[in-house]
């Protein structure tokens, strides 16, 4: 795209404008030998590009006894490869101006630095060097340094903060025992303790195939350029056949008991997570709710704060929300939360909250709700966009979920077509009392 | 299968240029713009010199309660019906205090930013600041402070401010206030506080597509109405280091990691060595492979991560260094923290160190400055500061150029490692003993 102009157009309403697709810039694709996709995306604004891979491989993939396995092989891909030392990945990269990092959720694993554009070549050698050459400079130490450091970010996100270890609960909570999505990606400490040095090679011959890989490049570079360097660093790899799928995370539809969990912990106010499984992110009904979510959870004028931050006024205004986690796999969750505000009892905060929720089954969203709910969803797409980084990892996951960078493209203008009749189907299917799950936190002193 | 073994050599790289600012000023006040061409999303930040340092002692946290009540309804509509009106266009108003300013930012597509503006300047200047509404504001943000200091951190970070700025009044304080601060401000405090600071026209910063947004339009909707003259700069605090190190704890009985924050009082951003002082800290932790990270994480594996840096406002400045470590290896990590600091003032950095923070700062100019709020954020430091619009393109230069004498001579003006205050907040049962060693202890009462 050359110019913001023309791509805004179409409004239906004073504050809703409607866009034909949001992804307005070029992209190009083609596929190598061994496998590998390439999508490239130019945009020659700034002199910055991103290189970004989505691997194929989360948590979702891990056997019992091995959860937290992918999230810690992450790091190890940091720890250098066959021609690169331990540590000079990060020096090359940041010492040549770039940004970088990765991450691993349930899905998938990915891989992202943003570069000063001289430097694209480089970026694709580092990563073509470790996708190629990962298990030559494994070692022992490596792994063992990694696993304490994951063990650290595990007690510093997950075990020493308020609250946070909620989702390791609602996990096991929304998803049966043998569910790919059943156990958490940051893993347990007693399987990280248990990590051996050969599982992780094996893991990376498995996974860290081109044919099991999506190289996304946008930004300061040509489609010609791009595919000519990736052949040059990747076309070398070897394909790896017969990769194994991960455990099948078909799901007949919601849950049909509800499930509680209380917990007392050193937290300073009563809060609950109220989460239902919906449907898989990518469906025409997980963009429902994803108005849904937007509709009742985000914002000041949506219904939870209006309700009960305002409104009632028994939950905390800054702690109040909801919204869907995207996974693709399965059904989705969504998760709504409330904090008790002081003096509140958790039963009255819970009935509030019950009948918020319950309100998008009886109550007609109306347009004003909906308007308001695309709005906010057509800024979070564009700022989502707004950096050759966030577009690179944009077409990178269309292309692994979807099979196709384009479909990109269509998800602001479905969520701009969802109807409040979709939001009201979706919540009748989905947020049924018999489907909950209820997770409570208590602080210490209301132990009964 | 053979990769190609030899790293590739760089390509030529492209001249790097801050986005082209453009101003207009009227109705009192300037709008100072940046062309982002492309950009769908805009935004816009009003800048008014209103910030946390203006508050009176005992009722730190004025500023958040106001910035908090803003959207409680205006002179023209209630709060649900601003709420609807502003989301409506697909915006959120941010309100934000820090040292030097009072900042109300809103972000949409560009053909909604000017109603945005409008609704955003109205907040600000015409909230409708009903007495029950501000004072339910306030015990809302006096439970949100405590559930922000059950995590780790704030504590710690209050005590190191506290022993650093003991002689400067507000800026002892947390720069929101803490609980006791926040329950203590009344309605009339955040009524005088509005009257008195918010009503002068201030900067409007605009970073976007420039050719679908009218200036002056946007001038109009920012400033209309107001009145007033800017302020003028006080001078910075100066500064002052302990002689020998203050070691406090901060207890959190059975936190399973220590929040380490660790530092010393340094110069205002105004220095002249901000550039060598900037790298120097990034030399040592800042960059991914700094010394701190380096050593404490992926040598040690005591932490998930390791920060060192200056922070730098218009009246005064601080290095610290941030990180939560294992509880039971508190004394090692403390021990081997300071090992580095000194060793960063004493022997100053290496060339193959300085290489890549250089590379580092300067690219990041361009790298992490793509978004419409990152721009506005870049304007917003040189209206701050008083910086020239290509103030940028020379910043890139100076980093690129800073040699290692220059780099090393700053380490040593401007890192202290025996007038450093450590702040252990963590369990003191089991790290206690162990702490005495780095300095003159004290345990301040909970």
């Amino acid at each position: 795209m050359k110019s913001g102009q023309g791509i805004v157009g179409g409004v239906t309403s004073p504050t809703a404008p409607v866009a034909t697709t949001g992804y307005p810039w070029p992209i190009e694709t083609t596929r190598l030998a061994n496998g590998l996709r390439v999508v490239v995306s130019e945009d020659r604004t700034a002199p910055v590009v991103c290189v970004n891979l989505w691997y194929d491989v989360g948590s979702r993939h891990e056997p019992p006894g091995q959860t937290g396995f992918a999230h810690l092989f992450e790091h190890l891909m940091f720890e250098g490869s066959q021609h690169v030392k331990k540590t000079e990945h990060m020096k090359l990269v940041q010492g040549n101006g770039g940004s970088l990092n990765a991450t691993t959720n349930p899905d998938r694993t990915n891989y992202f630095e943003s570069m000063p554009s001289e430097h694209l070549e480089l970026a694709l050698w580092l990563e073509a060097d470790r996708m190629g050459g990962l298990v030559p400079a494994l070692t022992q130490e490596t792994l063992d340094n990694q696993r304490e450091v994951v063990k650290n970010e595990r007690r510093q996100r997950y075990d020493n903060v308020p609250y946070g270890d909620a989702w390791l609960r609602l996990l096991p909570l929304l998803y049966p025992e043998g569910h790919p999505y059943h156990h958490s990606t940051i893993g347990s400490m007693e399987d990280l303790n248990g990590a051996a040095l050969d599982t992780f090679k094996a893991f990376h011959q498995q996974y860290y195939a081109p044919n099991n890989c999506v190289l996304t490049v946008a930004g300061d570079a040509s489609p010609a350029e791009v595919f000519a360097l990736a052949e040059k660093y990747f076309g070398v790899i070897d394909p790896v056949a017969d990769i194994p799928p991960a455990p099948v995370g078909h799901l007949a539809g919601p849950a049909t008991s509800a499930v509680r969990e209380t917990v007392t912990a050193a937290v300073p106010a009563p809060r609950l997570y109220l989460s239902h499984r919906t449907f898989p992110f990518g469906t025409a009904a997980y963009d429902a709710i994803t108005v849904l979510a937007t509709v009742l959870g985000s914002g000041r004028g949506s219904r939870l704060y209006q309700r009960l931050a305002d409104g009632k006024r028994i939950a905390q205004p800054d702690y109040i929300g909801s919204y869907g986690v995207d996974l693709a796999h399965a059904p989705a969750p969504l998760i709504i939360t409330a904090t008790a505000k002081d003096g509140v009892p958790v039963e009255q905060l819970e009935q509030g909250l019950v009948e918020v929720v319950q309100s998008l089954v009886d109550e007609p969203v109306t347009d004003d709700e909906l308007n308001r709910a695309k709005a906010l969803l057509t800024t979070s797409w564009w700022r989502q966009v707004s950096t050759v980084g966030g577009r690179a990892d944009t077409l990178g996951r269309y292309t692994t979920q979807f099979g196709d960078p384009a479909t990109a493209g269509y998800r602001l203008p479905a969520w701009q077509a969802v109807t409040a009749d979709d939001v009201t189907e979706a919540a009748t299917r989905t947020l049924q009392p018999d489907s909950r799950v209820t997770l409570t936190y208590l602080p210490e002193e209301e132990k009964a | 299968m053979s990769l190609v073994t030899s790293r590739p050599e760089p390509g030529t790289a492209r001249p790097y240029a801050f986005p082209a600012v453009r101003r207009v000023t009227a109705h009192g006040g300037t709008v100072i713009a940046a062309h982002l061409p492309g950009q769908v999303l805009a935004t816009a930040v009003l800048l008014l010199d209103a910030s946390a340092a203006r508050e009176s002692q005992g009722r730190e946290g004025t500023a958040t309660v106001l910035a908090k009540s803003l959207e409680e309804g205006t002179k023209q509509r209630d709060s649900a019906a601003y709420a609807l009106a502003l989301e409506g266009l697909g915006a959120e108003l941010v309100p934000s205090v820090d040292w030097d300013a009072f900042r109300i930012g809103v972000s949409a597509p560009a053909p909604q930013l000017a109603d945005a503006v409008r609704l955003a300047a109205e907040a600000a200047r015409t909230p409708k600041l009903d007495a029950a509404d501000v004072a339910r504001v306030r015990d809302d943000e006096v439970t949100a402070l405590r559930m922000d200091w059950a995590q780790p951190g704030p504590r710690a970070d209050a005590a190191l401010r506290a022993d650093l700025f003991a002689a400067d009044g507000r800026y002892s304080r947390p720069l929101h206030g803490d609980p006791a601060s926040v329950a203590a401000v009344t309605v009339d405090d955040v009524l005088a506080f509005h009257q008195e600071w918010m009503l002068r026209p201030g900067v409007l910063l605009v970073a976007g597509d420039l050719d679908g947004l009218d200036l002056a339009v946007l001038a109009e909707a920012a400033f209309a109405g107001t009145t007033g003259q800017g302020l003028a700069a006080d001078g910075p605090l100066g500064l002052a280091v302990p002689a020998r190190p203050h070691v406090i704890l901060v207890d959190r009985p059975g936190s399973v990691q220590s929040t380490l924050r660790i530092g010393h009082r340094a110069p205002e951003r105004a220095t002249t060595d901000y550039v060598p002082m900037t790298l120097a800290a990034t030399v040592l932790g800042g960059a991914f492979t700094s010394r701190l990270n380096h050593l404490i994480r992926e040598v040690k594996g005591y932490t998930y991560g390791i920060r060192g840096s200056y922070a730098m406002t218009r009246r005064a400045g601080r290095f610290e260094v941030a990180a939560g470590v294992q509880t039971a290896v508190t004394g090692p990590a403390i021990r081997d923290t300071l090992g580095e600091i000194r060793r960063t003032q004493q022997e100053g950095v290496t060339e193959a160190e300085l290489a890549v923070a250089r590379s580092w700062r300067a690219g990041q100019l361009s790298v992490e400055m793509q978004t419409p709020g990152a721009i506005a954020g870049a304007l917003a430091t040189l209206v701050v500061h008083g910086l020239p619009d290509d103030y940028y393109e020379s910043l890139r230069r100076e980093y690129l150029e800073a040699t290692v004498e220059q780099v090393s001579a700053a380490a040593e003006r401007h890192l202290a490692v025996d007038g450093l205050t450590l702040v252990v907040e963590g369990d003191g049962d089991a790290v206690r003993k162990e702490l005495a060693e780095f300095g003159d202890f004290s345990e301040p009462a909970v």
